[in-house]
């Protein structure tokens, strides 16, 4: 296991670094997406691995592989290889029609190390650690939501790296104050920063200074993860930022922000008790529905309605760990599994379509089905899963998680976040109907090779799969993670 | 290094005086409107804090704080507010934006910060058993006034300097709770820090060149 950690730390690094050394600009994507889906292999294995030998620590503590953090790893990396294997076909032609700050090469280095310092962060069993890989993921994205030369990505990067720079800065002070609530008990030793130690003594924890790092993991954390209110940043970058990096940054950095946001959760419902972060949860998961219905309605820029949907979503699977029933986290956690595929799918289909109509602007599109068959299809699927539809995963994630959040007894929150779907559901069917029927805009041209719809065949088949039937390891892997989470 | 202030002067006066200069040069940032004054405002307030570091580790003997005060000193004391002067010199000759608010007044509400910082910390946080114990109300203080600064402030150069002011005070609050955490979350800290604030300079270039200006209201295209 600690080799499979240790591969999977410094695989993207190497990766990036060779990108960089190869200059070429068709070699370096190559690199990347070969590393993307080593990534992807080595995340699985180590999902394996903890469910036949159960959660290990590695080098001294550094590196945690539980139940936990392999969920997060294969979020991450299946996200990560989706859009790096599309990146090798969408870049050059967006790079050239776009203008770019930076060479190709630089491009799939600094993708490599965002993907690399999320996969960091999502297997770090110390909290310095965490801050430290959240921190270079924010850098890393900065300079890609930049990457473009308009005036917009930089106002974009500008307002992204300062918002996320005052959130971190309060997940440090939550970082500090852990590891002071842990004086008491460690003394002044690293154990004092590390999850799977904390864990087991933190009912001995001050209690006060818990919860208080509670409150700043919520800001700092939350602000990456994308809570309302501090999502403000979202809309911008992930419009302006490449397509692949958003969906990146969607499916993955998204996810790992919130999953270290619930550990700190966990850790201050073991210390203090379930109710205090877990209402707090709870009020900022419905506050993210109720602020992302409105602009999902109104919204006509397409990259920017994605955002909105990210924030509808992070905010459910926030209130489904905040009804604190096991049912609930299972499915808040499939949730973020589920969300993940769909939003990387919904970003990628969009990038072509986008250059395809020449537009990202929805009301250039129109007739999708009629003008390419496999294309409609993909979007299609996109749209019914973000949409929560049955036959796609989304729908069995959030009825799992409702059902949970009644039997905590939860009814009012429940019903509260129905209506919210409801109306989104009623905004995404009025968008996706208007741009996927009718006959096709004069002018349409694909130009992408069919090869690049592969990642996107496998994220739609997933999607499709995981809505009829979860394979047994992968519900093993969700109610060991659960597990984790639930005091 | 052993300082000879630590030796005729009982130590937690010498804190105190640092912890002081701490607050004051923070305050200072806010009553500046040049930016050049502001960045040496800064390195004030990163040196005195490295002082306290190295003070703390006069007295604890610690080794891994001595190193953690030298990095304080060289990095956030030295090469931080080197790499603003950089991104000033770049942006020479621009009219600075006045701030939202106007300084005088921004003095009064830094004051009112500062009171309400002294009389809740203790209720937040609880008394430390450490040595810098007082300095707990000093950091939250100044993080106060840094993200105030952030706030009032339309230069985006003046942006960065309250976010460093904030991890300044960040890192105080550390110090004074815990002694500082382990060193290579303290290295890898500060390496994170720096890099950021050479990207927010870099970003400010970008700026200066693509809106004519560090004037970060005229970022404004992005809605909805």
């Amino acid at each position: 296991m600690t080799i499979l950690l240790l591969s999977l730390a410094f695989l993207s690094p190497l990766a990036g670094a060779a990108c960089l050394v190869a200059r070429d600009e068709r070699l370096a994507g190559r690199i990347s997406a070969l590393a993307a889906s080593l990534a992807f292999a080595l995340s699985l294995a180590i999902a394996g691995g903890v469910l036949a030998a159960g959660p290990s620590i590695a080098v001294r503590g550094w590196l945690l592989a539980d139940p936990l953090s392999a969920l997060t790893l294969v979020i991450v990396s299946a996200a990560g290889c989706a859009a790096a294997w599309y990146a090798i076909h969408f870049m050059p032609g967006a790079s050239r029609a776009m203008g770019v700050k930076g060479t190709p090469a630089q491009y799939h280095a600094l993708y490599q190390a965002l993907l690399g310092s999320v996969l960091l962060a999502a297997m770090s069993n110390n909290l310095g650690l965490l801050w430290i890989a959240i921190e270079a993921s924010t850098l890393a994205s900065a300079l890609l939501v930049g990457f473009y030369s308009r005036p917009g990505a930089v106002e974009a990067a500008w307002k992204y790296l300062i918002l996320c720079s005052v959130g971190i800065t309060l997940a440090l002070l939550a970082t500090v104050l852990v590891f002071a609530s842990s004086v008491g008990v460690f003394g002044e030793g690293a154990a004092g920063l590390q999850w799977a130690a904390l864990r087991q003594v933190a009912s001995q924890l001050d209690p006060r200074l818990v919860k208080l790092a509670f409150l700043f993991a919520l800001a700092g954390y939350g602000t990456k993860a994308g809570l309302a209110p501090m999502h403000t940043w979202m809309p911008d970058a992930y419009g302006q930022a490449p397509t692949p990096v958003s969906a990146l940054m969607a499916a993955g950095l998204g996810a790992a922000s919130l999953v270290a946001l619930l550990r700190f959760h966990s850790l201050c419902a073991r210390c203090v008790g379930e109710s205090y972060s877990g209402h707090l949860l709870m009020v900022f998961g419905l506050v993210s529905l109720a602020v992302s219905v409105p602009f999902l309605l109104i919204q006509g820029d397409y990259k920017r309605l994605l955002a909105y949907s990210s924030l509808e979503n992070t905010g459910f699977v926030t209130l489904a760990i905040g009804f604190g029933a096991p049912l609930a986290i299972v499915g808040g956690l499939f949730h973020l599994l589920a969300q993940s595929l769909a939003k990387s799918l919904a970003f990628l289909v969009g990038g072509t379509l986008s250059v395809s109509y020449g537009s990202r602007r929805m009301d250039h599109w129109s007739g999708v089905l009629d003008a390419s068959p496999s294309l409609g299809a993909l979007f299609a699927v996109a749209g019914i899963a973000l949409a929560g539809l049955p036959p796609t995963a989304l729908f069995l994630s959030e009825w799992l998680s409702f059902h949970g959040g009644l039997q905590a007894g939860h009814a009012w929150p429940v019903l509260g976040a129905l209506g919210a779907l409801a109306t989104i559901f009623v905004g995404l069917a009025f968008h996706w109907t208007r741009m996927g029927i009718g006959r096709a805009r004069a002018g349409f041209a694909d130009p992408l090779p069919a090869s690049s719809r592969a990642p996107l065949w496998s994220l739609a088949a997933a999607l499709l799969v995981l809505g009829a039937w979860i394979p047994s390891p992968l519900r093993q892997l969700l109610e060991q993670a659960a597990q984790v989470l639930r005091p | 290094m052993n300082l000879p202030l630590a030796e005729w002067m009982p130590r937690s006066s010498a804190v105190n005086l640092l912890a002081g200069v701490f607050l004051l040069s923070a305050l200072y940032v806010v009553s500046q409107r040049r930016a050049a004054a502001c960045i040496s405002g800064y390195a004030w307030n990163s040196v005195s804090l490295g002082l306290i570091a190295a003070l703390v580790a006069a007295s604890t003997g610690e080794r891994h704080i001595w190193i953690a005060a030298a990095l304080v000193l060289g990095i956030k004391g030295f090469l931080i507010p080197r790499l603003l002067r950089q991104a000033l010199e770049r942006l020479r000759g621009r009219r600075v934006p006045e701030p939202y608010v106007s300084i005088p007044v921004s003095m009064l509400i830094c004051g009112g910060l500062v009171v309400v910082a002294f009389s809740e910390t203790r209720e937040l946080f609880g008394s430390a058993g450490t040595i810098l114990s007082s300095c707990l109300p000093i950091s939250v203080a100044t993080a106060l006034v840094g993200l105030y600064l952030m706030v009032v402030r339309k230069h985006a150069l003046l942006q960065i300097t309250g976010l460093v002011i904030v991890e300044n005070a960040i890192f105080l609050a550390a110090v004074s709770l815990t002694y500082g955490m382990p060193l290579v979350v303290e290295m890898g800290v500060l390496l994170d820090i720096l890099v950021g604030v050479a990207l927010l300079g870099f970003f400010v270039g970008r700026i200066e060149e693509t809106f004519e200006g560090a004037d970060t209201t005229r970022l404004s295209s992005l809605k909805g």
